[in-house]
């Protein structure tokens, strides 16, 4: 069996994985991720919800109920994990706007506004009241998103179509990478004589270089442009996954793709290894610690079964918010799905309650009590308890 | 996995390289799971769009799911490939290994033609791209090579594949060196082509038959005590996964475990201290391309690692950028355009990293960017053979 030794190993490539990897790996440990996919945070807007419930997240935070793990960080780590957040990302070339002390919000793609913290410079100029008149720029054949939804909801707004040869998001994202396709996109851009306050588009403006691209067509327009974000497939998503990625290998971790855990060894009150089977021989990791960053039942973290819900890489402890009865309401849409509560309750050093497990820390999406779609709270709560595991974990390494 | 659970979040789409640049392929979801609950088989194959995707199996690596597309789709391109007449290019590059076996016994000739107008012309005429240099046959193919086993106490049967057999034979050379140097007995034990030019283009039972006698080969050197070493990642790949999955091979389990990476091989012996390579200053800047078949294989980058350990070198990993020519598939008229947009953006990649060397596994993906980029490409063992000091002994004339 190929024996790896690394002081700290993450379960998981989700805003919460990546950021703890980092943590630790920037402070010069030796660190390895493992994931079996890619994370949920692909799918997200991009966005940095901190507690959307309050104009000022920290306040908001303050009101959550006694149980959430926002609790459980202190109010400098939170406002810490933003920073560095904020920071890691201007170095990867995909700046953050916004502040930890109040929220801002985004126009959706269905006209609504998204209250969050830390946006994408992409959706800076996002109007943040109903005055400002937009026009909305898509794309011949973008199924992915509908203007009319738009404009439905807001007066002065109106849109017009430009036909990039191909149709899907990735596609046409991909052509604004490329320098001659901008420029005669500016050119017919300009001769469109936009008479509203601000442009907008749904988010297909480039893959890597997004934040650039917006500034030239702004400059070169002479009005502010936002990017409005789509579902699925989502570059904003992307894009953070792919610069958190970045950076953590930048500041010396390791990352291992294709690599499901199934089964852990284990001695006393230490994990000392994860193994993975891939189709020859099965290997496995050396870890001193091990964080546990999988997320909830889409990222693969928690598995719902008839009448348990089970936790898929320790086999921890989970908890339900009661019999199946009480995990769902009728109303699909309600934000009180009593689900929406499971997940590994930890203590303050965020080691996962009513386990001997030593060297376990646990954060993001699958901790316990977090109602995540309620509180608005999803990447923020990552950030904020990926740094307090990694501290931990860093605590208990020494 | 089963199709049916895929959940349709599609980040198998974002990761694909074809859907970006070729609005012609419905991408992975579509192909793959999507279709697959209309696929029948008391209807005849119509899905010839699945000729589209390269393989590049980037929608395994992303599902959080665990449903494996590439799969799908091959599944579906060998059912296509039996129902209708083959294209001359995709007889061609299914029996790759025998025109291979021609070229390089009339290389001198052979390398001569494929240069010339009038060559391009017949290549066009068949309906295969030019648009980088077809690799120059060699004549001192690498089978040729005597070794006598020296009884030491690690002993490797070295599965060293078409590309280097038969147009780099000096890299094939430089491993056996490198390995001896390791203290390590190299065998090439008698084989064919892996069988992966043959599946991917539509032809299972060529496939098969080279399998079956891989593995008859192979085996018999398992039970003599060799572990079996592979270079070339997508001969690895399909040993390890395509022989157990798509061609149910028998015995292919027992080749998957006794089968290893060269790269990761290297690292067990320095992990067991059967070695302490002294390496020396290399004083590079490097852009590491990953194949996507490196990354397939799920066993993290070996030979970055190993490169970690040379003072002098910086490495830059490069891990979401296929390089587009997927063997032979872009080297196919249809797919040619396909392949260099993908490729040129691959390469532009890699140029903003500033590295003036590009290193890979695949010796296709090196074809394909020192092609479209014309800056120098090296395998890994190269790389190491450089910082060890080692040469071949003897020139061999091509």
């Amino acid at each position: 069996m190929s024996v790896t030794e690394y002081d700290a190993i993450i379960l998981g490539a989700g805003v919460a994985g990546l950021t703890a990897g980092t943590f630790l790996a920037g402070r010069g440990f030796k660190v390895a991720l493992v994931t079996s996919g890619e994370p949920t945070a692909c799918l997200s807007t991009g966005c940095i919800d901190v507690c959307s419930r309050d104009s000022n997240p920290l306040t908001g935070i303050n009101g959550l109920p006694p149980a959430h793990p926002f609790h459980l960080v202190p109010e400098k780590t939170i406002v810490e994990s933003l920073n560095n957040f904020q920071a890691a990302m201007l170095d990867m070339g995909l700046p953050y706007a916004g502040a930890a002390k109040e929220n801002r919000v985004v126009l959706s793609a269905l006209g609504t506004f998204k209250t969050s913290c830390l946006v994408p410079s992409t959706m800076k100029a996002a109007p943040q009241d109903a005055k400002d008149s937009i026009h909305i720029i898509t794309f011949a054949g973008l199924k992915d998103f509908y203007p009319s939804y738009v404009i439905s909801r807001r007066k002065n707004t109106k849109f017009s179509v430009y036909d990039a040869g191909v149709v899907s998001t990735m596609g046409i994202a991909s052509h604004f990478e490329d320098k001659e396709f901008l420029e005669s996109f500016i050119a017919w851009l300009r001769d469109q004589n936009i008479d509203e306050d601000k442009i907008a588009f749904p988010a297909v403006l480039g893959l890597e270089s997004a934040a650039e691209i917006v500034q030239t067509i702004a400059t070169r327009v002479g009005k502010p442009v936002f990017e409005i974000p789509t579902i699925p497939p989502s570059m904003p998503g992307r894009r953070l996954f792919n610069a958190l990625k970045d950076y953590f290998r930048k500041k010396g971790g390791d990352i291992y793709w294709e690599w499901p855990v199934i089964g852990v060894e284990k001695s006393g009150k230490i994990i000392e290894a994860v193994m993975t089977a891939s189709k020859g021989r099965p290997s496995s990791l050396n870890g001193k610690a091990f964080i546990l960053a999988t997320g909830s039942f889409v990222g693969g973290g928690l598995t719902a079964g008839r009448d348990s819900i089970t936790e898929n890489i320790f086999n921890l402890q989970v908890l339900a918010p009661g019999p199946r009865e009480t995990w769902f309401e009728n109303d699909y849409f309600s934000f009180n799905h009593g689900i929406g509560r499971a997940g590994i309750k930890v203590d303050s050093s965020l080691r996962p309650a009513e386990t001997n497990w030593e060297n376990i820390f646990v954060c993001g999406g699958i901790l316990a009590d977090t109602e995540i779609l309620k509180n608005g709270c999803g990447h923020g709560l990552a950030l904020a308890t990926a740094h307090l595991a990694a501290q931990s974990c860093m605590e208990y390494i020494r | 996995m089963n199709f049916e659970h895929c959940i349709r979040c599609t980040i198998c789409v974002e990761n694909c390289p074809v859907m970006r640049v070729n609005p012609d392929f419905p991408g992975p979801k579509q192909a793959g799971p999507d279709a697959q609950r209309f696929r029948s088989d008391r209807e005849k194959a119509e899905d010839g769009w699945v000729l589209l995707c390269s393989q590049c199996k980037r929608c395994e690596m992303a599902c959080p799911c665990g449903v494996e597309p590439a799969q799908i789709i091959l599944k579906a391109q060998q059912r296509y490939g039996l129902e209708h007449p083959h294209s001359l290019a995709h007889l061609l590059f299914a029996n790759n290994y025998y025109l291979s076996m021609l070229g390089s016994f009339t290389a001198p000739l052979a390398n001569r033609i494929a240069a010339t107008k009038i060559g391009k012309k017949i290549f066009d005429a068949m309906s295969i791209a030019t648009y980088i240099p077809f690799p120059k046959f060699r004549f001192h193919k690498l089978s040729w090579e005597k070794k006598t086993p020296n009884r030491r106490s690690r002993k490797v049967a070295f599965f060293y594949g078409c590309f280097i057999n038969f147009y780099r034979p000096d890299i094939g050379r430089k491993i056996i060196q490198l390995l001896k140097s390791f203290n390590v007995d190299v065998v090439l034990p008698p084989q064919w082509c892996c069988g992966l030019p043959s599946l991917g283009n539509g032809n299972l039972q060529l496939a098969r038959s080279f399998a079956l006698k891989n593995t008859a080969s192979l085996s018999n050197y398992i039970d003599a005590g060799y572990d079996i070493l592979y270079s070339c990642t997508s001969c690895g790949l399909c040993l390890l996964h395509d022989y157990q999955d798509i061609m149910d091979i028998p015995k292919a389990k027992k080749i998957a475990e006794n089968t290893y990476n060269l790269h990761e091989y290297i690292l067990r012996l320095v992990d067991d201290n059967y070695i302490k390579p002294q390496f020396q200053e290399v004083p590079r800047k490097l852009a590491y391309h990953i194949p996507c078949h490196l990354r397939a294989l799920g066993i993290g980058y070996p030979a970055a690692k190993l490169m970690s350990m040379i003072p002098g070198l910086t490495c830059e990993i490069i891990d979401d950028n296929c390089c587009g020519l997927s063997g032979s598939y872009g080297f196919k008229k249809s797919n040619e355009s396909t392949a260099i947009s993908i490729g040129n953006r691959a390469v532009a990649r890699i140029q903003k990293t500033g590295a003036e060397t590009i290193v890979g596994d695949c010796g296709s993906c090196r074809m394909q960017l020192g092609g479209l980029s014309g800056l120098v490409t090296l395998d890994p063992a190269e790389v190491l053979s450089e910082s060890l000091g080692i040469t071949l002994a003897k020139k061999v004339k091509s």
